[in-house]
């Protein structure tokens, strides 16, 4: 019987006894980590379509490293950092993840995919019912994606790497994830790992924030339901495409994002059932778990060990909350100029991230006030949010795509 | 390191340039809309209106018998 060495067996603990140890400690926090998020997202307190997928990977990565070569190590999930093309194919037969890495992350198609679905399931015509008011909200709750900006810049941040984390105020995680693809490929994990964990967390935590800036009685302001016009699905479809084709012109570095968008929409207004059925679920929730698998996936110890993910973790919870801030002020705008007739809640809507916000601001205003229905108007602000953050990563991609 | 002043400077410019495309698109959809709303709307009176005009048939018109 050969002599028989256990570590050599269970390769996954003999790595972690020959790393570094400050490798080792990461290795376990983050399979700690991974677990805690599958836990909350099944508890619910964490958005489980992407913290079960993300949660299991990232578990997964860190436990598996193994002796690739006498002495590297790595694992047979993905090599993120492969693109020297003999290389890339040999990783192609070997990394499970790696045909899906390198044929929908990488290039943003996935971003593009789930984009797709979104616009499935969002009515553009709400935003038909006050489009300028809607615009108006959506803008103000970009506050954070530009406010974050020079004050990740100040924190020592480039001026791309500041682009793409301040993008986490769009609150748009496609939107996220193909901006830092494009400026900051360094750090596009930590920084779609930091958008998706705040973006998950925006359920339980814009709520408080509306409660603090909104008193009770003008929570409870009720909107006049005969001004929703009943818009056809013709008109939904001519003004999806005349807007996605003006966008694409105007940023050509984020037509794709645009077209995705509004390919759902139109899709979902041309009542072809078969493809609705299949952006709205089949790709829709597909893409989305294999983002979180593949955010977990790439999530691994030396990630966490980048000092700037601290940083990252404080500049996006900064965007969130300044967005929130500026959606709730322009709320407050638009009741003002309305004659005190508009419910300022409807301003979180303006963040975006469809239709998580929309959905809080109708629940707190029916909290407020029973017989309150605002969600048409908040799905109209969410709608635009999409649009005004697609505007700002198209400017964000366009003007700092050269910039060293 | 990147220059404050200049990120500053440039969140503005990108801002302003942004409020105003998004603002220019929501009025180009409301515009469109109205315009949209004005058309069906001629449609359908001028459709009324051929409908008023046109020689209705009469019940009291007996039928032919074959």
């Amino acid at each position: 019987m050969p002599e028989i060495d256990f570590l050599n067996i269970f390769q996954g603990i003999a790595t972690m006894v020959a790393s570094d140890p400050h490798i080792a400690v990461a290795r376990v926090v983050l399979i700690a980590l991974g677990i805690a998020f599958v836990y909350w997202g099944v508890k619910g307190t964490l958005e489980p379509l992407i913290m079960i997928p993300m949660g299991i990977g990232m578990a997964c990565v860190n436990a598996g490293v193994l002796f690739l070569s006498a002495k590297t190590m790595g694992t047979i999930f993905i090599d993120p950092i492969a693109s020297e093309p003999a290389k890339l194919l040999d990783v192609l037969q070997i990394d499970f993840l790696q045909p899906i890495y390198t044929f929908t992350f990488s290039n943003g198609l996935i971003a593009c995919l789930v984009f797709m679905g979104i616009g499935a399931i969002s009515d553009i015509g709400y935003m038909l019912i006050a489009p300028v008011r809607c615009m108006f909200i959506a803008i103000m709750a970009e506050l954070g994606t530009v406010l974050t900006f020079p004050i990740a810049v100040a924190m020592g941040l480039t001026y791309k790497e500041a682009a793409a984390i301040a993008m986490v105020g769009g609150a748009d995680g496609p939107m996220v994830l193909y901006t830092s693809l494009m400026l900051a490929r360094d750090l596009f994990v930590p920084i779609t790992i930091v958008a998706y964990l705040y973006l998950s967390l925006c359920y339980a935590g814009y709520p408080y924030l509306v409660r603090l800036l909104v008193p009770k009685h003008l929570r409870g302001i009720k909107m006049d339901q005969k001004s929703v016009p009943n818009i056809t699905a013709a008109e939904k479809i001519t003004f999806a495409i005349i807007t996605a084709t003006v966008l694409c012109l105007l940023f050509p570095v984020a037509a794709p994002l645009f077209m995705s968008f509004f390919l759902g929409v139109i899709v979902r207004e041309s009542g072809v059932k078969q493809y609705v059925e299949f952006l709205s679920g089949t790709v829709l929730y597909g893409s989305t778990f294999f983002l979180g698998l593949m955010l977990g996936v790439l999530f691994e110890a030396n990630t966490i060990l980048n000092p700037k993910v601290l940083l990252l973790l404080f500049l996006g919870m900064t965007a969130l909350l300044l967005s929130g801030i500026g959606g709730i002020i322009g709320g407050y705008i638009v009741y003002w100029i309305s004659g005190r007739t508009f419910n300022p809640v409807i301003g979180i809507a303006g963040v975006s991230c469809v239709p998580t916000t929309a959905k809080v601001a109708q629940k707190e205003a029916h909290d407020a006030n029973k017989f309150v229905m605002i969600l048409p108007w908040a799905m109209g602000a969410c709608v635009s949010g999409v649009i005004t953050s697609a505007i700002i990563a198209g400017l964000y991609v366009t003007v700092l795509q050269h910039a060293p | 390191m990147e220059s404050f002043g200049g990120s500053v400077k440039l969140m503005l410019f990108i801002y302003a340039l942004a409020a105003v495309i998004s603002l220019i698109i929501a009025w180009m959809i409301k515009y469109l809309f109205v315009v949209i709303r004005m058309q069906s709307n001629r449609a359908e009176r001028s459709k009324k209106a051929k409908a008023a005009t046109s020689p209705m048939p009469s019940a009291a018109t007996p039928r032919r018998k074959a």
